[in-house]
């Protein structure tokens, strides 16, 4: 069963039309590559599978299950998909602080939440970080706190949203170690990026968005030929399997 | 001149001798104030967040209206909620008119649109991300709101400062509701106009600079407060 | 010239003031406060001349060399006024003074001006013969003007000592009536002073003077006693028959 599958979704703000999907599948597990030039509207996608925004029309099944979107519901959805955003918010006070409001609405305390947040930040290589004020933190250490604020949750879905933007090489070194040692980990990971190349780096074929449409991925053999912007029936890919090492 | 002199010597007699009459005044001005400034909040933080967070189509002229509510005059305020308390009107026997809860409750229309209001901005003029940050952290949506309070707490904090520097200082709505009765609703402003009826300037000015005191030291506590 | 609001609210001055204007060919401005600001008005010398109903504290105004030629010039008078119902049993009582010990014996409200004004003034007087400090829950000190005070005293159902002019005035708005009147210390004096030039020498005291000849002469004193509200009259005059 797939993780997720979009039907006839479609996203408008007042007149324009963000995002047209007819069919989409995206299975659980592994890395998933979303591409696209900037507006096409990949950002508005993930926004929508991490369930923080409902579709204008169509509908979305997780886990099989067709979703409601009512707030009742969907806070638990939200809790097994997070998103990190492309220039991610730190809330003001410390590091901890930071960490600390995800865990706690899920009701961990104590010992337990303290492990978490000090085996998240040792992960991306800023153990000891507890109590930094996070505003204070450069662009690497922003963008790396942020992904340890998400990791602490253990999310069945990370979604990310331009991991790799505005960051600096050794943050980004880390970063990419720590998103391909995740499907191991069993976090399905989704994430976008606007560099053509990412996926060729990545050694597979992508999810490509063009003006909110789904447009052929350049290896797919059957859509070879065909003009961008013509929707097909896609299944997506993985750039790597569940149980395979980085690359 | 020597008026002025006299006028300030006899201020500091009352502060340092901590007259009765002249400290029951001060305490019952905060007393009201403070009271009338938590039921301000409680209807004043809500709306402004329910109108800074949720599109709808009236927007607009809501806003508007919200703004010229702060400017509606302290003594159309007293006369509304004296015709609600009065022995003719709906609540009349209740018997708040000529007590504090009177004052308290005047207050509190009069700081309410205030609080709204700069809550409203707050909320306007917050990152936009905070929000789906703390929804997509797993936050419900109650949780999220909460978290955004916090995020934008010296705003909020600024427009509770100003409504309580609002209804400490006014005394159309504290004569007209409270009755200036002394030692239960006469308020340092209340006070200040018998004083001044009497012809009594000196303790008139000496309230005053102890009501212009006590507005700079609460300012002064806040803003302590805020930068923890 | 400075004088009291109740004064000011009873109306007389507006029938008053226009013929002195008229045979002196001036124009009287009238400032009404209350009774401690008014004479402070004279203290400092803003005025030209004073008119209230205080006389312990007008007679210490003279004697401070304030002002100079205090006259008599009428009385009205207060009553004591209360719930019909009279939870204090005024009605039973002997004197003015009486009925504000039973009022504080019975804890009953009472709704004092509390302003030092001339009507707080009697209160004081009347508490003293009675013997009694008033002190408590029930007794009201509201530091307003009289029509304020009948006012509340209306709304709490209390007791309060008014002019007899306002009261009148207020009839309608309230359903207190009077439980006593017409004793001999309920009598309101007023009396007219003019601000002492030596102190103040910019002063009009010659117009103060004719001001003061006016209403204490045959055409003043007729104007008051001729002068009614709802057709009851409302001061008498010094040396004329009470009708």
């Amino acid at each position: 069963m797939p993780l997720y599958r979009l039907e006839s979704v479609t996203k408008r703000y007042r007149e324009r039309v963000a995002l047209g999907i007819p069919a989409l599948v995206i299975g659980e597990g592994g890395i998933h590559s979303l591409s696209g030039p900037n507006g096409s509207g990949k950002s508005t996608l993930l926004g929508i599978l991490a369930f923080l925004s409902p579709p204008t029309s169509g509908a979305l099944y997780y886990d099989g299950k067709r979703v409601e979107w009512k707030e009742r519901s969907l806070v638990a959805l939200r809790r097994e998909a997070t998103l990190l955003h492309q220039a991610p918010y730190l809330f003001e006070g410390s590091v901890l602080a930071n960490m600390t409001f995800g865990l706690k609405v899920r009701g961990v305390e104590g010992e337990q939440r303290r492990r978490r947040i000090a085996e998240s930040l040792e992960m991306v290589g800023l153990g000891g970080f507890e109590h930094r004020r996070a505003r204070a933190l450069s662009g690497g250490e922003t963008q790396r706190i942020a992904l340890a604020r998400a990791l602490a949750l253990s999310p069945r879905v990370l979604l990310l949203d331009e991991p790799l933007a505005n960051v600096d090489r050794e943050s980004a070194e880390v970063i990419r170690a720590v998103i391909a040692g995740l499907p191991a980990r069993g976090t399905t990971v989704i994430m976008t990026t606007h560099d053509p190349d990412v996926p060729g780096r990545l050694n597979g074929e992508a999810i490509r968005l063009e003006e909110g449409r789904l447009s052929a991925a350049p290896d797919v053999g059957t859509a070879a030929g065909q003009a961008p912007g013509v929707p097909h029936r896609f299944e997506l890919r993985l750039l790597q399997g569940p149980g395979e090492c980085g690359s | 001149m020597g008026f002025l002199l006299e006028s300030l010597k006899a201020s500091i007699h009352l502060i340092v001798t901590w007259d009765p009459a002249f400290s029951h005044a001060v305490w019952t001005s905060l007393y009201v104030s403070a009271w009338s400034i938590v039921f301000a909040s409680l209807l004043g933080i809500p709306a402004g967040l329910a109108v800074g967070l949720t599109e709808f189509s009236l927007k607009r002229p809501v806003i508007t209206m919200l703004n010229s509510l702060m400017a509606v005059p302290t003594v159309l305020i007293g006369l509304l909620v004296y015709g609600f308390v009065s022995r003719q009107g709906p609540f009349g026997g209740l018997g708040l008119l000529f007590t504090p809860a009177a004052i308290i409750v005047g207050d509190a229309l009069l700081a309410a649109p205030i609080v709204a209001n700069l809550a409203l901005s707050s909320v306007r003029g917050s990152n936009t991300a905070i929000l789906p940050t703390a929804m997509t952290l797993g936050g419900s949506r109650f949780q999220s709101v909460l978290k955004l309070l916090s995020e934008i707490r010296f705003g909020m904090m600024a427009a509770v400062i100003s409504g309580f520097g609002r209804v400490v200082s006014e005394v159309g709505v504290a004569m007209m509701l409270g009755g200036n009765i002394f030692g239960y609703t006469r308020t340092m402003t209340t006070a200040i106009a018998l004083e001044t009826s009497k012809g009594e300037f000196a303790f008139g000015i000496a309230l005053g600079l102890i009501l212009m005191a006590v507005a700079l030291a609460v300012n002064i506590v806040f803003q302590f407060l805020q930068r923890r | 010239m400075s004088t009291t609001t109740s004064t000011e609210n009873s109306g007389l001055l507006r029938v008053l003031l226009p013929p002195f204007e008229k045979k002196f060919g001036c124009k009287v401005d009238v400032i009404a406060v209350g009774t401690g600001k008014a004479l402070k008005l004279g203290e400092a010398g803003d005025v030209d001349v004073v008119f209230v109903h205080a006389r312990s504290l007008e007679d210490k105004f003279v004697s401070a060399g304030f002002g100079v030629n205090r006259r008599d010039v009428m009385y009205n008078d207060f009553v004591l006024i209360g719930p019909p119902e009279d939870p204090a049993r005024v009605r039973g009582a002997g004197s003015a003074a009486e009925a504000l010990s039973k009022i504080a014996a019975a804890g009953s409200i009472f709704v004092s001006r509390g302003d030092e004004s001339g009507t707080h003034q009697k209160e004081k007087e009347l508490w003293k013969n009675g013997g009694v400090a008033p002190k408590g829950k029930w007794y009201l000190e509201a530091g307003q003007g009289m029509g304020e005070v009948i006012n509340m005293a209306t709304q709490v159902r209390g007791y309060t000592l008014a002019d007899r002019g306002t009261c009148i005035a207020y009839g309608k708005k309230t359903d207190l009536v009077i439980l006593r009147q017409g004793d001999g210390n309920l009598r309101n004096p007023y009396g007219v002073i003019a601000v002492n030039p030596a102190r103040h020498p910019h002063v009009k005291y010659d117009m103060a003077m004719k001001f003061i000849g006016f209403v204490t002469g045959e055409e003043g004193r007729g104007i008051i006693a001729d002068f009614r509200i709802d057709g009851k009259p409302l001061f008498f005059v010094y040396g004329m028959k009470e009708t």
